[in-house]
């Protein structure tokens, strides 16, 4: 049944739309052009990580390190941007490449080192940030944390076609692109029969080591992408820029229906996780929630989701038992 | 005073049980029935309308006590009204905090920026909307109303100065430090810095190692450094929750030590009076908030532009150095 794991996850779309209708009809802020604008803006490159994040998850591994990776990626286009003048055209590929290779250093501690995604995310993500800060302008040359960066190219990014941002365009493709290369790819293939089986795919030959290296890569990628987001929005970086950001794209992730034990899951549901994590946030500021309740609320809506979702999941999934 | 203080606590207590009660009807509802309900307890809130939003940088003693002061300035009048908004201390949740309460149509935002550079935009954004914006301890590049901030450079040239002068112009001391990148992490290191070279040029910092802002942090931080300079005579901690670690170390360990913190919390001035903690830098962070509220509520009850005034309004707290012989003229409602 691999064609039900590939389609979007109706029970969540659901979920999402009535979330945001509830915060329509209690906020006269929240229902305006302005405020979707805020939300595609604000939460774009929270999508693209949880995109990323799904291909290790679907693996059955996890990626604690994109949050020092997108700090990593900020801080060599800081570097690139203030230190060295570099235009964009330079500077954003050479901060992709950075990425990547901090995903398949990932990969490689994985599949060559035989450590667990765990500890070996855990791992880098202290190593990674460690890298930027040893590396960062701004301490580097002080001054240069109160100059914004103001090349064209990078901040092009952070236009719009009307109510649409840049970012959400790109998160767009990203998703797309993804969900055919896991439902339309041998690759693809190869990402779910590892996550659901591995013993099985090493058996049916199935190069496991190529596949998790590439995985880890992915969300490497997806990282880097969202620092280019993140510092076209704010014209600068930190580098504590992304912390904690790992476990909001795990649980966008999760929410979106990838399993942790891998070989469930598909690339759009861990958009709309993303989004309800966007719309949670705003929406409770805009009905006025106070702060210290946020937290308590944002757990249990998030528990609702996943709790509607995998019952009905699991609902079907007894039908379909049936009915064979 | 005392009562006031109670009120205060007892309505937040309120208002966060009725917004968990709220808020467990959102997340239990699948249907549309419950929307009647929660609209109708959504309308009990009546809109204030003048709108002011404080985006903290994280919920913290002295954020919280900041917002404190601007409810007492605000509350005196119910045309007020006032939201108090997380930024978890990421720069991305700040900005689309300050996108959101934009577009809520508030009319004065306060803001302690988690990056000066990075809430730019941001600010920007809102002056092109004709919304003033007011930073708190944290500036940011962009041009905005005001800034108000606590001294913290020639704060701590005199702790420099006030523990050079008790450890008997010589020996070893270590910081307990902040990670880097935020402004006052530097102001307040090199303020300590500039002024043990200025009034204690014998007195060597031996040590400059990052706590985390952190209590526990600091226990184990300063544990090291004890074993590698046993002879160490003072410890500087960039904010009070790390001198109070250093404190608890001196205090198991039994060590006579001359901690200064930074911030002046309740709990380090208590730590003062019973003379585990040498001293620290006072400020009146209530006063500091109803300075804010101040200037707020003058800009947009005049409707006043910020874009009005040639240069951006700025306002250095007075201070305090609390030490044992100080720390008595800190009034009890003045401590935070």
């Amino acid at each position: 049944m691999k064609s039900v794991a590939r389609i979007p996850n109706k029970e969540l779309a659901i979920f999402f739309i009535v979330t945001v209708a509830i915060f329509c009809s209690l906020s006269p802020s929240f229902r305006t052009g302005e405020n979707f604008e805020n939300i595609l803006v604000g939460f774009s490159h929270m999508g693209v990580l949880a995109v990323g994040q799904a291909f290790p998850i679907l693996l059955g591994g996890i990626d604690l390190s994109v949050g020092s990776i997108v700090a990593l990626a900020g801080m060599v286009g800081f570097d690139g941007f203030l230190i060295f003048g570099l235009p964009g055209a330079i500077v954003i590929p050479v901060m992709l490449a950075t990425s990547v290779v901090a995903g398949i250093f990932n990969g490689v501690l994985i599949t060559g080192a035989r450590l667990q995604p765990f500890v070996a995310t855990l791992a880098t993500m202290a190593v990674y940030r460690g890298v930027t800060y040893a590396i960062s302008g701004r301490q580097l040359f002080p001054e240069l944390a109160t100059r914004s960066i103001d090349d064209d190219l990078l901040l092009g990014l952070d236009n719009y076609v009307g109510h649409f941002p840049y970012a959400f365009f790109l998160l767009l493709i990203v998703a797309g692109l993804s969900q055919l290369l896991l439902a339309a790819t041998r690759f693809g293939r190869d990402v779910y029969a590892v996550g659901g089986n591995r013993e099985a795919a090493r058996l049916a030959g199935i190069p496991i080591g190529r596949t998790t290296a590439i995985c880890y890569a992915i969300s490497g990628f997806c990282a880097g992408l969202a620092a280019l987001i993140l510092v076209s929005r704010m014209t600068t970086s930190q580098e504590n820029l992304g912390i904690g950001i790992e476990l909001s794209a795990i649980a966008a992730a999760i929410v979106g229906g990838a399993s942790l034990q891998g070989g469930t899951g598909n690339a759009i549901g861990p958009v709309i996780g993303a989004f309800l994590l966007g719309v949670i946030l705003i929406g409770l500021n805009l009905v006025g929630i106070t702060t210290y309740a946020q937290p308590v609320l944002t757990g249990l809506i998030l528990l609702g989701a996943v709790y509607y979702d995998r019952v009905l999941l699991g609902r079907r999934r007894l039908r379909l038992g049936k009915s064979q | 005073m005392r009562t006031r203080t109670t009120d205060t606590y007892e309505t937040s207590r309120r208002e966060v049980m009725k917004s968990l009660a709220l808020g467990a009807l959102v997340a239990g509802s699948s249907g549309a029935a419950l929307t009647g309900t929660l609209a109708s307890s959504a309308r009990a809130a009546e809109p204030a309308p003048i709108k002011m939003a404080f985006i903290q940088f994280q919920p913290h003693t002295v954020s919280s006590a900041w917002a404190k002061g601007i409810q007492d300035v605000l509350s005196i009048q119910p045309k007020f009204g006032f939201q108090l908004l997380d930024g978890q201390a990421k720069a991305d949740i700040q900005i689309s905090l300050m996108d959101t309460v934009i577009n809520d149509g508030v009319n004065v935002i306060f803001v302690q920026p988690v990056d000066s550079v990075g809430i730019g935009p941001s600010i920007k954004k809102a002056a092109r909307k004709g919304i003033p914006v007011i930073t708190l301890n944290i500036d940011s590049t962009a041009k905005h109303a005001a800034h108000i901030e606590m001294n913290h450079y020639f704060g701590a040239m005199e702790i420099a100065n006030a523990m050079g002068t008790m450890i008997g112009g010589k020996g070893k001391v270590a910081i307990l430090n902040a990670p880097p990148g935020i402004i006052i992490r530097d102001q307040r290191t090199n303020g300590f810095v500039d002024g043990m070279k200025k009034y204690h040029p014998d007195v060597q910092i031996v040590a400059d190692q990052v706590a985390d802002w952190d209590r526990k942090k600091a226990q184990d931080v300063l544990s090291t450094i004890l074993t590698a300079h046993p002879d160490l005579g003072g410890v500087y901690g960039v904010n009070d929750s790390m001198a109070l670690g250093a404190m608890d170390v001196a205090k198991s360990k039994g060590i006579k030590l001359v901690i200064f913190g930074n911030d002046g919390e309740k709990d380090a001035l208590e730590a003062i009076e019973a003379g585990d903690l040498a001293g620290t830098q006072y400020t009146d962070v209530f006063q500091q908030g109803r300075f804010a509220a101040a200037v707020a509520t003058v800009l947009a009850t005049g409707g006043v532009q910020a874009s009005a005034f040639a240069e951006q309004g700025h306002l250095l707290m007075p201070y305090v150095i609390a030490t044992k012989e100080t720390v008595g003229t800190i009034q009890t409602y003045q401590r935070w």
